[in-house]
């Protein structure tokens, strides 16, 4: 009888594992890159997303960008134990290396040329978009090293403060404007993950 | 024969009440307040008896807020149950010698840790559970980011805090000039911020960010990240019971550990896998650190697994989760830019 009622349970289980498995795996469009949609300007940031100066204490020299992916949130290290505290958006798995990067390069309305390996992953992308308010890079993007990632605009600014999209750095176009405008290249660049267990 | 069993009989009932009179006074005033809590079944914390995001009970009489999750996070390490918590709201008046007189285990009543109240009550403060500070707060159409831009600003405070001499310290020692507006009760000085008689208004920064909800449109108003005075908040224990100290400063470390350890209240069981040895000491799966505490092997999972770590229990009750939206300023990590450090578990 006992064994009887383990074996019902274990059907049960087993069902809704796979079950579970199966919907994870379902292929969705990938809800961070829509190519040709015009930002909603209306869309109001989450307060603890919107750009403010915070009490941030660090050895790290003012000027330097400090991102703390697992907070959602990039900091622009202003001195006297200060900083700008901008919102981020992460990558929903690609960008896993932590460490020290520089911005090699920075552009006005960039270019997008999704890398193979994005395009691998979203056939449906287009190969090449010109810069302009429908491009999912935003308004300004600040390359990272010889790295494809990027620190950039978007057209989608309901989308800070969540993981999605490929690993590239997410900032509304305001506020990646306003970063822009406050870093040149060379500025440090310092990657902070989430320990892991 | 008679008279011997009457006389057996009035030995007997002195003996029965002197026992009942230690057992009561052993009950009363045992020193090891966690054989105590034990033996009552649940720990009895001293709280604030309405303090929104610190600790506040609802219509039901269910207590939420940072100092009542850190009263829970103890009695989740004791019993494996936050519930084996009762709250006891005490004045601040009298909140000192309560505990004191062993009213309550501990207090968690947003009480700032000075030297003159760990010496002259025989109490102590195991940690610092919460960095407050005085702060300012302005309309975000004055454009100012640094308080040391606030020279020669009209500036509401309450009179005869320390907020007030806090204040006074500040623009002496950055030789700037500043208008007092001062009243007697904090409402009023609210109401004076709001209908524009000063620039800007100081008072603790948990305070200000409580006061800026009352206003018409807290969102037109900042408060600035420079804190000028330091209000360290801490768990308050008897001296001389080292023991209950110990678990007390150590349930608040646990928790501050498990978020430099990245360990959650959802990925606690991944974390009970894991071959980290760090993450093992403080789950319980290597060594016996609970052991040396009094306390079961998994007492810090079972804090986390109940309770949360230190940002969980921070942002759901006075950061990004609540109302109130303070950032983590002084209370982040050493690590990530504030100052909360907790020795580790080794």
């Amino acid at each position: 009888m006992i064994k009887f009622r383990h074996l019902i349970w274990m059907v049960i289980a087993a069902a809704a594992a796979m079950l579970s498995v199966s919907q994870s795996h379902a292929q969705k469009p990938d809800v961070g890159d829509e190519p040709g949609l015009l930002p909603d300007d209306s869309v109001e940031l989450d307060p603890q997303f919107r750009r403010t100066a915070v009490l941030y204490r660090t050895t790290e020299p003012p000027g330097t960008i400090i991102i703390a992916t697992a907070e959602r949130h990039l900091y622009l290290v202003q001195g006297n134990g200060r900083a700008l505290r901008y919102g981020i958006g992460v990558g929903r798995e690609g960008f896993q290396w932590q460490g020290l990067l520089n911005i090699t390069r920075k552009a006005e309305w960039p270019d997008w040329t999704p890398p193979p390996e994005m395009i691998a992953r979203q056939p449906y992308l287009p190969r090449f978009m010109a810069g302009g308010p429908g491009n999912p890079l935003g308004a300004r993007a600040m390359y990272l090293g010889t790295t494809v990632y990027r620190i950039h605009g978007t057209n989608r600014p309901d989308t800070i403060g969540t993981a999605v999209s490929s690993g590239c750095f997410r900032l509304v176009n305001n506020d990646v404007t306003d970063l822009y405008e406050r870093v040149p290249v060379g500025t440090k660049v310092i990657v902070r993950q989430k320990p892991e267990l | 024969m008679i008279r011997t069993f009457r006389g057996g009989l009035l030995i007997g009932l002195a003996v029965a009440t002197v026992i009942a009179a230690i057992a009561i006074t052993y009950e009363r005033y045992d020193t090891k307040t966690l054989k105590r809590t034990i033996r009552r079944g649940e720990v009895l914390c001293g709280v604030n008896k309405g303090l929104p995001g610190f600790s506040i009970p609802d219509a039901k009489g269910d207590w939420t807020g940072f100092d009542v999750d850190f009263c829970r996070a103890v009695a989740a390490a004791i019993f494996d149950d936050p519930k084996k918590a009762t709250f006891v709201p005490l004045d601040a008046g009298e909140r000192f010698k309560e505990l004191q007189s062993r009213k309550v285990d501990i207090l968690s009543r947003n009480s700032t840790w000075s030297m003159s109240r760990e010496t002259s009550y025989d109490l102590y403060f195991p940690a610092v559970a919460y960095y407050d500070g005085g702060g300012f707060m302005l309309p975000r159409a004055r454009n100012i980011d640094s308080a040391l831009e606030l020279n020669g600003s009209k500036v509401c405070v309450q009179a005869d805090t320390t907020t007030q001499l806090n204040l006074a310290d500040y623009f002496r020692t950055n030789n700037m000039k500043y208008q007092e507006m001062k009243f007697g009760k904090l409402e009023d000085v609210i109401k004076a911020y709001d209908s524009g008689q000063c620039d800007t208004l100081t008072a603790d920064v948990s305070q200000l960010y409580a006061l800026r909800l009352n206003l018409g449109k807290p969102g037109d108003h900042v408060i600035l990240p420079d804190i000028i005075s330091k209000e360290p908040l801490a768990p308050v224990v008897r001296q001389r019971d080292d023991d209950w100290m110990m678990i007390v400063k150590w349930t608040l470390y646990a928790m501050i550990n498990a978020e430099e350890l990245g360990i959650t209240s959802t990925n606690i069981d991944e974390a009970l896998k894991s071959k980290k040895p760090d993450v093992m000491r403080l789950v319980g799966t290597e060594g016996a650190y609970g052991e040396v505490l009094g306390l079961p092997k998994d007492w810090a999972a079972r804090i986390i697994r109940h309770v949360g770590n230190y940002g969980e229990i921070y942002e759901r009750n006075v950061g990004s989760g609540s109302k109130l939206g303070i950032p983590r300023g002084l209370n982040q990590l050493w690590s990530a830019g504030g100052i909360q450090y907790a020795p580790p578990i080794r």
